[in-house]
């Protein structure tokens, strides 16, 4: 068998170069497609529960569905489809249909922290992705019951 | 004369570095093709998911590779095992191991069953024997080689190979073992009698074997790298 010439170590390098470019693009294609910038929205503890909105920019008249989870935990989900007129003032849609409301069932008294997620299909709905929307949202409920906000950092 | 001495001692040094050189080339073609196969079992299909065209990049990639290693390293065809003339001999190595593997996948099948039931026939099972030369070719007729450039023939070289077809089918723990025992009797016979086709048609009788009894729960549809959880 012939000695390889310092070709083949050449190629050996390219190769794990192309191979690690190969990863990497497709790293961030799937990131991009899992977990798209184009989502915005907003989550804040009114008396009741939690309410804000969800917009998809790229696609600025779908209703975007949303999932609620408090510490943790599944708590219910909901299509972003109230109004929000604000949100339209504000620029952030085309319409104001893009608003969602949850309704907390009584909690036990102690901090809690809310999360509100957009629900995201990729891969032609054989992938599933939750996006946070905004940031955690801390709140308090009282001896009563009652809910109270706790401003974030 | 002491020049002379220098020279050849030089020599020696340069020869010895230069199978050392060798060696780790070899090592390292082995590293890279495995590599390319486990990201096609494990990253791509779990990035690209369906496209084809996207999993085939390292696959694509690891062929070109082991082709232009052959040619640059002086192999042809009739070397790496694409030949008749010594057929019958590898097959003669293999009937009894393929025979006693075939008897203990029945075995396994009748006594998780309690039966013998026989698995409806897939068109893909036709795709089979192809399958097995393309994987046989890889595993024996490039890996095998190199793992003995690098290791010498013998046990140390066959369990390398074992042990690499073994990996690359992970995590299906139940077909990760009988690929390591297929893995030592292929590469043992093929440091025999080099023939890539007497090792397919074995790989392709143990695989319908499989296929065919063993049931497919036990063996996840024989399903590796990421697909196998899904």
């Amino acid at each position: 068998m012939k000695i390889p010439s310092a070709r083949l170590v050449h190629l050996l390098i390219g190769k794990s170069i192309i191979e690690t470019l190969v990863v990497g693009g497709l790293a961030v294609f799937t990131f991009i497609n899992v977990l798209p910038p184009y989502f915005h929205g907003w989550g804040e503890v009114t008396a009741t529960g939690i309410s804000g909105w969800a917009v998809n920019s790229a696609s600025p008249w779908e209703r975007v569905e949303v999932q609620l989870f408090v510490d943790g935990k599944f708590v219910a989900d909901a299509i972003a489809n109230q109004p929000r007129p604000d949100v339209l003032a504000a620029g952030w849609a085309k319409d104001q249909w893009h608003g969602y409301t949850f309704r907390l069932s009584p909690q036990n008294p102690r901090y809690h922290e809310a999360r509100v997620y957009v629900l995201h299909d990729s891969g032609g709905g054989t992938r599933k992705s939750l996006q946070l929307l905004g940031n955690p949202i801390p709140f308090f409920v009282d001896e009563d019951g009652k809910i109270v906000n706790i401003p974030s950092k | 004369m002491s020049g002379m001495i220098e020279q050849s001692k030089a020599g020696a040094e340069f020869a010895v570095e230069e199978a050392e050189g060798v060696e780790r080339i070899a090592l390292w073609e082995i590293a890279s093709v495995v590599t390319s196969c486990l990201l096609a079992e494990w990253v791509v299909l779990s990035f690209a998911g369906g496209s084809k065209l996207v999993g085939a990049a390292p696959v694509v990639l690891a062929l070109g590779f082991m082709l232009y290693s052959h040619r640059e390293r002086g192999e042809t065809a009739k070397d790496v095992g694409f030949r008749l003339d010594n057929f019958f001999a590898a097959c003669r190595l293999l009937l009894l191991p393929t025979a006693t593997v075939i008897v203990l996948v029945i075995a396994v099948a009748w006594f998780t069953r309690h039966s013998l039931v026989i698995a409806p026939w897939r068109n893909r099972f036709l795709l089979l024997p192809l399958w097995a030369l393309f994987q046989q070719y890889a595993l024996n007729g490039f890996i095998n080689r190199r793992a003995q450039l690098a290791l010498g023939k013998g046990m140390k070289s066959v369990l390398v190979v074992a042990l690499i077809f073994s990996l690359l089918h992970f995590p299906n723990l139940l077909l990760a073992v009988l690929t390591f025992v297929g893995g030592l009797i292929w590469a043992a016979v093929y440091q025999r009698q080099p023939n890539l086709f007497a090792l397919a048609l074995s790989h392709s009788v143990s695989s319908f074997a499989l296929a065919l009894t063993v049931s497919p729960t036990l063996l996840n549809s024989l399903r590796v790298g990421f697909k196998y959880f899904g």
